[in-house]
């Protein structure tokens, strides 16, 4: 391995042995934009102000999320002896006395832990790995989140960080992308191409420079996976990113970041700037005369720039508005130089990739889609969180293991695999897998991972017009066929919902269904997949909000309530409707 | 109301960035993070540092929706549209702000401390459903804590 890396990755370990044989209680407070929303910023202070005032004698530092994100904040203490580690849940400000109390008396407090995850269980705490969230799960992507520090890059050397990159220096460009095609991962953002083809494209173009663009836009509301990665594990995206130019030549990179991620963003700029600082970027890379400039770029607040081309255009200076497809990106991108565009998590798995070879990354999965998959999962849940998993999990089981079932008393409606675009599928298709077919049979697709539950307490035409309004919403504007027909849509769904439904308009839902997939991008191709696709399996409740003018939810204020509106409001009609 | 900044102190604040190199956002956010808005006079400031037009500038500062064209509100509550708040009772939170406030999306009150405008998901849903009152989560909300915590902030905290 280059020289220069060995001494980086040497020094780091041997500042990481240090730190852990410093003989103090070692306390890490999960902080990020979800654990800030429960308090983490505080609970960290009140923690600093313990350790400073020598109540305990403790090293207080920051780390990346476990996934817990519904039992924030989450702060891990280990021993001073080094030898018993345990994580705690839901330490929001008024609770961290009790854990400042129990570290000050050196013991452990059961009512909060989730688990140890050093050592031994204890007879009050079991080990992390037996907690049913943590039961298969697979984490490879999150490996380090939760165990360094992501705003220090010498935390992330000291854990096999940058060894991929340092394996892919010693390969010429063609071998580094059959590694990537033989591991068989595919683009994470949706769509599901292989990743490696779509270097193998960047590498034969011929003009320069070649450009590649890492898309952090994730906009599908309900999915912040790659928030999760980007503010837990910055340099994973950094290095996979660098093995990426390596193999296609590529001169220039941009980390395109959505404005309602300001951490994601900082935490971003911090490693990008510690990349350089070590010379793992710019000018003559540790020595090598191979160049790499990263520039992290913030959106504006455009969903639409989540598309390649929309994304590139946003970058290039103009509104965000999809382009024309061809020429695609590697052959006229950024500037009309030939570009690349991956997603976060399609970029970090390339280092795990290189640094342990296809065969290790790609046998963890039995699906035809290979590798791990980070999930989000929010709505009528228990829990709200995040997991890494092998490709493949059955819906139910982020339903009733991960998500811990339904929050209230109401039986499953259905569900969104994932964002506004993907459609919405009825509870009787719980059992399917979350791979790419199941999805694409039905006309509609995975999406990033972003999976949205809901009981009979929503009502489905309500949930359309959410959906839609949204499309509408963030539709750049080009073609008439999506800025007219989505709101076209919403016209007719809010002309239900308030009681004005016609017989006609179930045949107006299928004319725009025609129309809408004639649009320029998916964004107006899949603007109408949650109508087409509930039309199927919940036609019932359209006719009964059209016809009877009852909607069953009793969401909808313009129409009786019907049988599940229990939950509402007590009205004079809802004894007659139902 | 803040007044325009001058000419000559936008021309010194944009004077690092160049045409075609992707300096459109990066400076209109930088003059947005500096004023809490972008002013008129900095569309065409920003156009003759880029060597473009007035017209491509104000077409991105209108299409993307985290540009303002006029001063915050001392309180800028950004209520949150996803889907996880809007199964969770999102809409009533929203109703019950505008009705405390008197205001609609993107409107702000005559004596501008507080504006409303809608947030898009930040991936915080286990807080569903929430707001966010000048970048801050507020979440679990029932219409009731809702209209409690417009009140404390009006009455001065």
């Amino acid at each position: 391995m280059n020289a220069r890396l060995q001494k980086l990755i040497a020094d780091a370990k041997a500042a990481w042995q240090a730190e852990q044989a410093s003989g103090r209680v070692r306390i890490r407070v999960t902080l990020d934009t979800s654990s800030i929303a429960r308090g983490a910023e505080e609970t960290l202070a009140r923690l600093r102000d313990a350790a400073a005032s020598r109540k305990i004698d403790a090293d207080v530092g920051i780390t990346g999320s476990w996934g817990f994100c519904w039992m924030e904040p989450c702060v891990s203490v280990r021993s001073a002896a080094g030898t018993h580690a345990v994580l705690y849940g839901n330490v929001t400000p008024d609770r961290v006395d009790e854990l400042i109390d129990a570290i000050a008396a050196g013991r452990d407090l059961p009512s909060l832990a989730l688990g140890v995850i050093e050592g031994n269980a204890t007879p009050d705490i079991p080990l992390l790995e037996d907690h049913p969230f943590m039961k298969g799960q697979v984490r490879r992507l999150m490996a380090n989140l939760g165990r360094t520090d992501p705003e220090n890059i010498d935390h992330y050397l000291a854990h096999g960080g940058y060894e991929g990159f340092g394996k892919a220096l010693e390969m010429d460009a063609e071998a580094i992308v059959k590694e990537v095609l033989d591991s068989g991962l595919g683009g994470r953002g949706g769509g599901g191409f292989p990743t490696g083809r779509k270097w193998d494209f960047l590498r034969n173009a011929t003009a320069s420079p070649r450009y590649l663009i890492c898309n952090a836009d994730e906009g599908d509301p309900g999915a912040w996976v790659n928030r999760i990665l980007m503010e837990g594990d910055p340099h994973l995206i950094i290095e996979g990113m660098l093995i990426a130019a390596l193999a296609s030549h590529a001169d220039e990179g941009y980390i395109y970041i959505r404005y309602e991620y300001p951490l994601a963003f900082e935490r971003m700029k911090k490693a990008v700037a510690q990349a350089y600082e070590k010379g793992l970027l710019g000018k003559d890379i540790l020595g090598t005369g191979k160049n790499f400039e990263l520039i992290v770029f913030l959106g504006a607040g455009a969903y639409v720039c989540g598309e390649e081309t929309g994304l590139i255009n946003s970058i290039d200076g103009y509104r965000g508005m999809p382009r024309i497809k061809p020429p695609f990106p590697a052959q006229a991108g950024l500037w009309n130089k030939p570009t690349n565009v991956n997603n976060v998590e399609s970029y970090a798995n390339a280092p795990l990739i290189l640094r342990n070879g296809a065969q290790w990354w790609s046998s963890v999965s039995d699906a035809k889609e290979k590798g791990t998959k980070m999930f989000t999962f929010s709505g009528h849940v228990k829990q709200a969180g995040c997991i890494e998993i092998p490709f493949g999990p059955k819906v139910r089981t982020l339903l009733e293991q991960y998500a811990g079932g339904l929050s209230g008393d109401l039986p499953l409606k259905g569900f969104q695999p994932g964002g506004p675009l993907s459609g919405v599928l009825p509870a009787s298709d719980i059992d399917l897998t979350l791979t790419l077919d199941p999805y694409r049979e039905r006309g509609m697709f995975l999406g990033s991972g972003g999976v949205v539950f809901f009981d009979q307490s929503a009502c489905i035409v309500d949930l359309c017009l959410f959906f839609l309004g949204f499309c509408e919403d963030e539709s750049c504007g080009r073609c008439t066929t999506c800025h007219g027909g989505t709101q076209r849509a919403v016209e007719i769904l809010r002309r239900i919902a308030a009681g004005g439904g016609r017989d006609a308009d179930l045949d107006n839902f299928e004319k725009l269904i025609g129309t809408l997939v004639w649009s320029n991008c998916l964004h107006g191709q899949f603007a109408m997949t949650s109508i087409k696709t509930s039309l199927k399996t919940f036609r019932d409740e359209y006719v009964e909000h059209i016809v009877d003018k009852v909607c069953r939810a009793g969401v909808c204020k313009g129409l009786m309530p019907g049988r599940w509106a229990r939950r509402a409001a007590p009205q004079p009609a809802a004894a007659a409707a139902d | 109301m803040a007044a325009e900044p001058g000419l000559q102190e936008l021309r010194e604040l944009v004077a690092e960035f160049q045409p075609g190199r992707g300096h459109v956002l990066p400076a209109l956010h930088k003059v947005q993070h500096t004023y809490g808005w972008v002013p008129r006079a900095a569309i065409e400031v920003i156009a003759r540092q880029l060597n473009t037009t007035p017209a491509l500038i104000y077409g991105a500062v209108t299409f993307y929706s985290d540009f303002r064209t006029h001063p915050p509100a001392k309180y800028e509550v950004a209520w949150c549209c996803g889907p996880a708040c809007r199964l969770r009772g999102g809409e009533a939170i929203r109703e019950a702000i505008q009705e405390e406030l008197g205001i609609g999306l993107d409107e702000q009150t005559p004596d501008h401390r507080f504006g409303l405008h809608v947030g898009q998901c930040n991936g915080t849903c286990h807080e569903a459903p929430q707001i966010w009152v000048n970048g801050r989560v507020r979440g679990n909300l029932t219409p009731e804590s809702a209209r409690d915590l417009i009140r404390s902030l009006r009455d001065g905290e």
